[in-house]
């Protein structure tokens, strides 16, 4: 066996050592994880993400300009004239936040209708589906965010933390609200009672989704330890020191089809590693890799 | 600067409705709705004392104009000359306005699914032509002008004592006046009385409630990251530690 397959060997034997479960790192695991990448987001997932933002943008930014009944009127008078003379006229800048919205709904229909499959099942299942280690986090992180409690002693956590999950929550439901409530205005479907409705709900949606994205974006951008989730929404990669302390669960999935991929790579090239000769299937290989544990 | 008002001398009006048949086919009005109306009212006493009265009607071009104040997007708004107009492209059809108007002037035009009323002709009044229904009418019951010029004639006709239609609760501060000598100004206002601006649940909901609490939200999660973010310059950055 060469020198390579050999490291390969090594890597997998770490591997199924940590997804006994998450423990504390060595120095030289922490740094064999800093270098090695796992793929988080598709070109797909990564384009929604930022076509999602800067329509969110767009919308906000004329959105609250278009507000200018006092007892509606979320900006200053300055910042509604400085838009009224960005755009010429007010209805310029509807028209605008309408055809916004328009392609807006439109991308998002087209992720939901031909990318069912991969991007709508998958962000439920990901984003929206919460477990007890979910629950459990939110008590963790104010003592992780204290300094009391250390990465790998808080709930493993999936593809999403609880916070990012608890979010997406909120952003899901006000996207269908507005998918809904948007075209009733712009379009002057129903009755005035459902138009009147219809404004009121697309405010507390939108309000809801503003009122958490200094959060997010903090998070995500500026605060250091989710840094790595940033470059993410660009890359679409993470490295796995990050994945291993913040998505254990996630990083775990990951591994297991890897090794599972490797283990058929290697066959077709008639190598056999030591580390993957017991597994056959995925299972099997979990089984393997979590007797270990048992014994 | 012109401010333009209108005066409806009840006294010449003989309520033939030609006013309000100009304004329907000058401006496709779809039936059953007015920008200009006149309300036949039964007659009311017993014979030979008897009255008929009509309540000739149009928006009032208030100048503390309710509608103006409900509309969300400033489609409704009132003009340096005094005039309430909407602007079509602008207006998204929520009926705010029309459940604010104390007269009833405003209805949803069902062909462009916006809001429609009068706006005192003023296209035709910029070209120096009356409005449709002060042109047409036969007995010059309505006398159309400008209540900045002291000699126009609705200027003197108000300091005859042409009256608005307002009740001790609602003065908007109306620019349609009524002259009449017989009594039958009053008769109209019990019968069609300005009623009390109305707030639909939904918008008084946002307004009361829900305003107020996302302010403290958005508040609140942007002082929590300003915060976290100051202490993060003080402190200095390090990544992942443990």
């Amino acid at each position: 066996m060469g020198q390579r397959i050999s490291k390969l060997n090594d890597d997998i034997a770490l591997d199924h050592d940590l997804l006994k479960g998450p423990r504390h790192l060595t120095f030289d695991e922490k740094r064999i994880l800093a270098n090695r990448v796992m793929k988080k987001h598709g070109v797909g997932g990564v384009t929604l993400h930022w076509v999602n933002a800067i329509s969110w943008f767009l919308l906000i930014f004329t959105g609250t300009a278009l507000l200018s009944a006092s007892y509606l009127q979320f900006a200053p008078d300055w910042y509604i004239n400085m838009m009224d003379g960005i755009f010429g006229t007010r209805s310029a800048m509807l028209h605008f936040h309408i055809a916004v919205g328009v392609f807006w709904v439109t991308t998002l229909l087209l992720y939901g209708i031909f990318g069912y499959k991969n991007y709508l099942l998958d962000f439920i299942k990901h984003d929206l589906t919460i477990d007890k280690d979910d629950i459990n986090w939110f008590p963790a992180k104010a003592k992780n965010l204290a300094g009391k409690l250390s990465h790998y002693q808080m709930p493993a956590q999936g593809t999403y933390n609880a916070g990012q999950k608890a979010y997406a929550v909120v952003v899901a439901f006000s996207t269908v609200t507005l998918v809904i409530t948007g075209p009733i205005m712009a379009f002057h479907i129903g009755s005035t009672t459902i138009i009147q409705w219809a404004m009121m709900l697309h405010f507390v949606a939108t309000m809801s989704v503003f009122a958490g994205v200094f959060v997010h974006v903090y998070m995500a951008a500026l605060f250091p330890e989710e840094r790595p989730a940033f470059f993410s929404m660009i890359t679409g990669k993470v490295n796995e020191l990050y994945a291993y302390l913040h998505h254990y669960k996630w990083w775990k999935e990951i591994k297991n089809e890897e090794h599972m991929f490797f283990a058929e790579e290697l066959k077709k090239d008639g190598i056999h590693l030591p580390e993957l000769e017991q597994c056959k299937n995925i299972k099997d290989h979990q089984a393997h890799v979590y007797n270990i544990e048992e014994k | 600067m012109s401010k333009y008002a209108m005066v409806i001398d009840m006294d010449r009006c003989v309520a033939c409705h030609a006013c309000e048949v100009a304004c329907r086919s000058h401006y496709d009005v779809p039936v059953p709705y007015y920008r200009n109306w006149v309300h036949d009212l039964r007659p009311e006493g017993v014979y030979p004392d008897i009255k008929k009265v009509s309540y000739v009607g149009l928006c009032n071009h208030c100048d503390d104009a309710p509608c103006v104040k409900a509309c969300p997007t400033g489609a409704t708004y009132e003009r340096k000359d005094g005039v309430v107009v909407v602007d079509k492209d602008l207006c998204i059809g929520c009926g705010l306005c029309i459940e604010a108007c104390p007269y009833g002037a405003r209805y949803i035009n069902p062909v462009i699914e916006k809001v429609d009323k009068c706006d005192f002709c003023i296209d035709r009044v910029e070209q120096g032509v009356e409005p449709a229904c002060v042109a047409t009418c036969i007995a010059s019951a309505r006398i159309f002008g400008d209540m900045d010029d002291p000699d126009s004639k609705v200027s003197q006709l108000i300091a005859n004592g042409a009256q608005p239609n307002v009740s001790e609760k609602v003065n908007v501060g109306p620019n349609i006046y009524y002259l009449d000598s017989h009594g039958n100004f009053p008769v109209v206002q019990a019968a069609f009385p300005p009623k009390l601006p109305h707030m639909p649940t939904p918008q008084k909901m946002w307004t009361k409630v829900l305003r107020p609490l996302f302010w403290l939200a958005i508040g609140g999660t942007f002082l929590g990251q300003l915060v976290a973010f100051s202490t993060q310059l003080f402190k200095g950055e390090s990544d992942i530690k443990e």
